[in-house]
């Protein structure tokens, strides 16, 4: 098991530096060019090329990529064109709330979903089953903005129990923190909830179906006990499956929601670091989803061997 | 008071909870603070910043006339070529230091070198200079009578720094936002992006004189500012309407009916300028390298459907302006203006037809994530292919956009033909400020217009000794520059801002600047 930990951690490297390669070289290629930004909208060509230079932007590629390299190899992110402020701790005060975000909607996803799914699949075929297949059909259909803005406008605007927007820090207190974040991580949730529920009936259709749970049946186990015990253990590997991918839509989405609902998080700095060129902004929050989402993977793949024995590496 | 406030309010403690939020002004911004270095880049929101961390040496009333702000005062010498400036005793910066003339000297410097006014007017000194710690000099190679409004100009008037800090290239950002106006930048709670926060400077000496403009006593009346960066524009209604944020900058013109309906917001224009939407052609590649075609478009366009895509129905909300000065202004003419005054597709394409148009392409790049300018460039692109032109629109993100703008390529080769963009009025006010206007060729802004007649008048307007030769000069430049049609002036519109109702002493001024404001 250790040995092939060690394995999955060094095989990161090489996925990382790919990724640092295409990020770095697309958008190298990519138009726009963060001097003319800076330089806003009144500067002449003489004032967009002397700050372009200013910046380095005039150096060749490689010049650049070598020395963008050599400085992650140090652990440095580089530092902002536009803030001057370092990459790493621009990052630094933008993971809590994206964070707070993913974990909130993960755990209201998972408490909503795995129960639909399950008690979609016991009652297969009746309008319970229905009523939760068509609320997956609508989480899947209906954007995340409209989700929000539906929520701000009922929830905020009009009953005035959440915040319309911003985010606490969990260590100004728990009820400041939650209180921003219950509608975007409704809004965020929809999808998932309707992507775990789908799956998890779809599973746990299929486990119901087998030879142990009719002899627990028989043997005279009670329903919740033979759903829960023998069925949802048994449905557990798709479904974390499920959520380890989702948590790429997490990420994709928190982009949106942190937009709506203007939560400084990690996905508002990637939007504001594309449109400005903040090149090494961009590169930084990137290099870190993509290294996220392999130690998600990592994560996943352990778990397997947790909820299925028979799984070795 | 809605009942999550109240609720928020009872956890806090009452009168905690009232105090610390009556003596903040919650802010939200019209664009992200990204740098904090007026002179750096020339953003409206780091001028705005700039306006609450650096004192002025000069500024402007709201009538756009030259006032003295740190300065005491100023003696011109009979011929006009010495300017001695005196400081008022008692002025600090943020690090409690005094501000010595030499802090002024170094940063008008440093300004002077990106400045596009401090440009024009670094090529009549000779010499700048410390008299003592109170007092500097100019010393001129020829007169310059609009020395003391360069310096002062609501657009970009010098900042003052500290020497130590003046002393940084013009063209490398200063990390250090250390001033002597009247708040100080809190540096730890900047979070780019989401919020920036300013302090009362207790140091702070003001005028005595009453807020006018940006003149006056800068005394700030509230404890705190704090901005939000809310990016999309229905959440910061949103945030209006329930009192969680006190002040917008530039609310969306489409949102502003929904606003208006809540009693408890004020909806005002502010700005004591509008906006100009400006349709700048590629003068170095055909089709609108014509005089003949530029002014055949010219003939087709009509201000008023450039306005109301971007401010609505409303005509209080823009106004039609069909020459290149800002209207209302002492430079303001619409000598020649009649090119602009046809406002006939038919007769446009008649002269599109007699310039000897050839159906070349025409590339309008539209910035998609730019509502004001994007509205502009949609009507344009449909006015040019109702005039019969061979038009491809490229819809692309700002960023882009002001890549794109620099190519001098053909559009074969990644170039442009149309593009569109605005300015406030203080920045089209006279012509050594007017951007749009040169047309010096290369050195000219994006489009590269070339025309040494408007360059000459250009340059006697700077020497213009009385106030009635500079507005005869303003009126040859007008007139020529609607023969040449550097660019095509598309009118202007009101920017309203809104704010809370317990937001108070809320005054008009050329900047959205926080002194003087109070908060109940």
């Amino acid at each position: 098991m250790w040995a092939y930990i060690i394995r999955r951690v060094l095989a990161t490297i090489p996925v990382m530096a790919f990724v640092a390669l295409f990020v770095f070289s697309l958008l190298y290629l990519a138009p726009g060019d963060p001097a003319a930004v800076i330089a806003g909208d009144q500067a002449t060509p003489d004032d967009v090329e002397r700050i372009r230079a200013s910046l380095g932007l005039d150096r060749p590629y490689l010049v650049r990529f070598s020395e963008w390299v050599f400085r992650i190899l140090q652990g440095d992110l580089g530092t902002s064109i536009f803030t001057n402020l370092p990459v790493g701790h621009m990052i630094a005060q933008r993971i809590e709330p994206t964070l707070s975000l993913m974990i909130v909607t993960l755990c209201l996803a998972l408490s909503i979903a795995i129960p639909m799914g399950v008690v979609a699949a016991w009652k297969q075929g009746t309008w319970i089953d229905r009523a939760v297949m068509g609320f997956a059909v609508l989480g899947f259909s209906v954007p995340v903005f409209v989700v929000g803005y539906l929520l701000a406008y009922v929830f905020a605007l009009e009953l005035d129990w959440f915040p319309v927007q911003g985010y606490t820090p969990f260590a100004q207190g728990f009820f400041p923190w939650i209180e921003n974040l219950v509608l975007p991580a409704v809004a965020l949730g929809g999808v998932y909830i309707a992507l775990i529920a789908r799956i998890t009936r779809a599973t746990m259709l299929e486990v119901l179906q087998q030879d142990y749970i009719r002899t627990a049946r028989a043997k005279g186990a009670g329903q919740s006990s033979i759903l829960f015990l023998h069925a949802l253990k048994n449905a557990a590997v798709p479904i974390v499956t499920v959520v380890g991918i989702g948590i790429a839509l997490l990420i994709g989405g928190a982009v949106v929601t942190e937009s709506v609902f203007a939560i400084p998080g990690l996905g508002r700095l990637t939007v504001d670091a594309i449109l400005r060129r903040d090149y090494p902004v961009i590169q930084g929050v990137v290099l870190l989803f993509s290294f996220v989402y392999v130690l998600v993977n990592l994560g996943i793949d352990l778990l397997y061997t947790f909820l299925d024995p028979r799984i070795r590496y | 008071m809605r009942r999550r406030s109240m609720m928020m309010a009872a956890m806090a403690g009452p009168a905690l909870a009232q105090g610390s939020a009556a003596r903040t002004l919650r802010v939200i911004p019209q664009a992200n603070l990204t740098s904090l270095d007026p002179v750096w880049t020339t953003a409206v929101v780091t001028r705005n910043h700039g306006m609450m961390v650096y004192d002025n040496i000069t500024t402007v009333n709201l009538a756009g006339e030259v006032r003295p702000q740190m300065a005491e005062g100023w003696e011109i010498s009979a011929e006009g070529r010495q300017w001695d400036f005196t400081l008022r005793p008692g002025l600090k910066f943020h690090d409690n230091e005094p501000v010595r003339a030499a802090d002024c000297v170094a940063s008008i410097r440093r300004w002077a070198a990106r400045d596009s006014f401090g440009q024009v007017l670094w090529t009549a000194v000779d010499e700048l200079s410390v008299l003592d710690d109170r007092r500097f000099r100019f010393r001129l190679k020829r007169p310059f009578p609009f020395l003391a409004l360069a310096m002062g100009r609501s657009q970009g008037p010098v900042p003052v720094l500290p020497e130590r800090l003046a002393a940084t290239d013009p063209f490398q950002q200063v990390r250090d936002a250390t001033g002597s106006g009247p708040f100080r930048f809190v540096a730890n709670e900047w979070n780019p992006g989401s919020r920036a926060v300013w302090a009362k400077f207790d140091g702070y000496v003001p005028r005595q004189e009453p807020v006018d403009g940006l003149a006056g006593g800068r005394a700030a009346r509230i404890d705190r500012v704090e901005w939000s960066v809310i990016p999309d524009p229905a959440t910061a209604a949103n945030a209006m309407q329930t009192g969680e944020q006190d002040y917008w900058e530039y609310p969306l013109h489409d949102l502003l009916p929904l606003i208006r309906r809540n009693r408890q917001v004020v909806v005002e224009q502010r700005l004591s300028s509008g906006f100009y939407g400006c349709l700048r052609f590629n003068h170095l590649h055909a089709p609108f390298n014509n005089v003949a075609i530029r002014r055949a478009v010219a003939m087709a366009v009509d201000q008023r459907d450039y306005l109301r895509a971007v401010a609505g129905e409303d005509p209080a909300g823009w106004g039609v302006c069909e020459g290149v000065f800002t209207c209302d202004t002492a430079m303001a003419n619409d000598e020649g203006s009649e090119v602009l005054k046809t406002r006939n597709i038919e007769a446009a394409r008649a002269a599109l037809r007699a310039a000897g148009y050839n159906n070349e392409r025409v590339v309008l790049v539209a910035p998609g994530d730019y509502p004001q300018i994007n509205a502009l460039s949609l009507v344009t692109a449909d006015l040019l292919r109702r005039l019969g032109m061979n038009v491809e629109v490229i819809s692309a993100d700002w960023g882009t956009l002001v890549q794109r703008r620099t190519s001098r390529e053909p559009v074969e080769r990644g170039g442009w033909s149309v593009i569109h963009t605005t300015a406030g009025g203080d920045a089209l006010d006279t012509p050594p400020v007017h951007l749009f206007l040169r047309s010096n060729g290369r050195d000219a802004w994006f489009g590269w217009p070339e025309d040494a007649l408007i360059e000459q008048l250009r340059a006697e307007w700077l020497e213009a000794a009385e106030p009635a030769q500079a507005r005869r000069i303003a009126g040859a430049l007008n007139r020529r520059a609607m023969e040449t049609l550097p660019y095509v002036p598309l009118g202007y519109y009101w920017q309203p801002s809104v704010w809370r109702r317990n937001v108070t002493n809320v005054f008009r001024s050329p900047a959205t600047v926080f002194w003087g404001i109070g908060k109940s």
